[in-house]
């Protein structure tokens, strides 16, 4: 595919998330058609535009609808980058530890009460951001015992350590059971609710997170291709590695901590971005952030509708459509899969 | 154009020693062949010369110059290694690959000038690749992946070039193909070149000089007429071993003696 095309299938898929953007705007407990939502974005004090209109557009829906593009095209950025550097299809940003240590932070904030806040963060997203980014960081370091780490052995430092995690997750929602649903509730994963203020906290750390890792795309392309090569091209190792794996988890631990646990877009969106788009990393990485938006908007539109007045937590139907759709992958498309 | 010197140089892998006290050199304009059984440490020498790995004594010299007191990307831009292919699945496309070799001088975080567009082009030409530029890596057969990485380290435009089995399993239409386009290198471009090679009688045929080396160490180094010996090649591989001259170059011609009796 020449840059040409590519860029303009870039503006198409673009496009296409700014009108699927549009009609989520107009999709929950009342629905509004596609041309009072334009009103109400555009011309909010116009004449016959519905003051209720302009707040449940602008105010509720606006930012819930951004902030879920923008997680999704976070995990998917993220996601395509650690399947690259750890040369595994299966890594996404949960099976690295990120999911494990976030549940773990929120977990211990929910448990004892923690009240204190940071930049507008409350304590369970901040601990979330904490917890999975102290998780990466420790699958790493276990990892790259004698000055070298290679890929799989971090992904088994990360599939331990994420089960570990887990257990002493479980363990604390055992022990105080008083807790257990605003924790069983959290690491469902959710968008309910998410305000401004959500937004304005965790978009400048998503945003830098998949610029690093856009900018960074020719080192994990040399570090896809295997580790001996990349460093005959002169690339530093493990500054190249250490940097990818800072600018992933920031992207993840943003993602977590502003929408809880939501599985599979990490790992989905990257793999339909590749055969799509091909795998050359500074064309993965934004076909994947736009297929990871698009994704996840869509999710949370269904999520809100599906069994309305009930919301379901958007990580539920992440991973029921993305379980579905990796298995249907891996029986009609294994060889793709199998590859970098 | 530059020389590639190994200086007393031993090697291990933790406490298993692969080479020891090995001292070697290749000219620009040269072709230098690696032989040897398998397991000798032809690779290893390789990776110790291409500054991947590092030497427990001793060290290696890129035109005088200590390989470990060179930063990394000053001798990626001096030197390319060209790895066994292994089957590879990968899914980036071959230009993309082979574009991957302008990184030592382009730097890592900048995109493809022309002048690097120009360089992947006739790289791509130059080892019949263009064809199949945008086709993916893992739907290619051994022999084009090979010719894939040699394409690679191409690109990188290295004044020496080191090669680990670039013939290993093909066939030999593409061996000579690989063979005949090395040796045009060292000898047309002046480039410095060390390459391992199994297939004895194509070492004779294209190399200069022959290294044999046996258990770590050199037996011999020199032209192959000097090198390949019945008697040498029999106390190295263990195996008896008939030597006569190709009808042809009279190069020498080596064949292993058989028992026909038992076959």
């Amino acid at each position: 595919m020449s840059s040409r095309r590519f860029a303009l299938s870039m503006l198409l898929l673009l496009a296409l998330l700014a009108l699927v953007a549009v009609f989520s705007l107009g999709v929950g407990a009342v629905f509004l058609p596609p041309s009072r939502v334009i009103n109400a974005l555009f011309h909010p004090s116009g004449v016959g535009v519905k003051p209720t209109d302009v707040a449940i557009v602008r105010d509720l829906r606006l930012p819930r609808v951004l902030l879920s593009a923008i997680i999704g095209a976070g995990l998917a950025a993220a996601g395509a980058a650690f399947q690259g550097l750890f040369r595994n299809p299966l890594a996404d940003p949960f099976v690295v530890g990120a999911s494990g240590g976030a549940a773990l932070g929120a977990t211990l904030a929910i448990v004892t009460g923690l009240t204190w806040t940071f930049f507008g963060f409350g304590p369970v997203p901040l601990a979330a951001f904490l917890g999975s980014l102290v998780a990466v960081f420790i699958v790493y370091f276990i990892a790259e015992v004698g000055g070298k780490a290679s890929a799989i052995e971090l992904l088994l430092a990360g599939a331990a350590l994420s089960t570990l995690l887990t257990a002493i997750t479980s363990l604390l929602m055992l022990v105080r059971d008083s807790t257990l649903y605003e924790v069983f509730a959290w690491t469902m994963g959710g968008l309910a609710g998410r305000s401004w203020t959500h937004l304005r906290n965790s978009a400048p750390y998503l945003l830098l997170g998949m610029a690093a890792l856009w900018l960074m795309a020719r080192p994990l392309d040399a570090l896809a291709w295997d580790e001996e090569t990349a460093a005959s091209l002169g690339l530093p190792i493990r500054r190249a590695r250490g940097g990818l794996v800072a600018a992933a988890s920031l992207t993840t631990a943003a993602a977590v901590a502003a929408g809880g646990i939501i599985g599979f877009v990490g790992l989905v969106a990257p793999h339909a971005a590749r055969l799509l788009f091909g795998a050359a990393h500074h064309r993965l990485i934004p076909a994947s952030a736009l297929l990871g938006a698009l994704l996840l908007v869509l999710a949370d539109d269904l999520a809100r509708t599906v069994l309305a007045p009930v919301e379901l937590p958007v990580g539920i139907l992440t991973a029921l459509l993305g379980g579905t759709f990796f298995l249907y992958l891996l029986k009609t498309r294994q060889q793709e899969l199998r590859g970098r | 154009m530059k020389t590639l010197k190994a200086q007393n140089l031993t090697c291990a892998y933790d406490d298993y020693p692969v080479l020891q006290d090995l001292c070697i050199e290749a000219h620009p304009g040269e072709m230098l062949a690696l032989i040897g059984p398998n397991g000798v440490g032809k690779s290893t020498l390789l990776r110790a010369m291409a500054r991947l790995l590092h030497p427990r004594h001793g060290k290696v010299l890129l035109a005088g110059r200590d390989l470990w007191n060179t930063a990394q990307r000053d001798v990626a831009r001096q030197l390319a290694l060209a790895p066994q292919a292994n089957g590879s699945q990968r899914l980036i496309t071959v230009e993309q690959a082979v574009a991957l070799g302008r990184a030592p001088h382009r730097g890592w975080l900048l995109p493809l000038t022309t002048q690097d567009r120009n360089v992947t082009d006739r790289v791509l030409e130059q080892t019949g690749l263009s064809r199949m530029r945008d086709r993916r890596v893992s739907e290619l057969s051994g022999g084009e992946q090979q010719r894939v990485i040699l394409a690679r380290v191409l690109a990188q435009e290295p004044q020496v070039l080191l090669m680990d089995e670039p013939t290993a399993h093909l066939d030999l239409k593409y061996q000579s193909g690989i063979l005949g386009l090395v040796h045009q290198l060292a000898h047309k471009d002046g480039l410095t070149v060390v390459i391992s090679l199994h297939d004895l009688n194509m070492a004779a045929l294209y190399a200069d000089r022959l290294a044999l080396l046996s258990d770590g160490r050199l037996s011999a180094v020199g032209p192959p007429a000097e090198v390949l010996t019945a008697e040498r090649l029999t106390e190295v591989y263990g195996v008896p071993i008939f030597v006569t001259q190709h009808p042809l170059y009279s190069t020498p011609m080596v064949t292993p003696v058989i028992d026909r009796h038992a076959v």
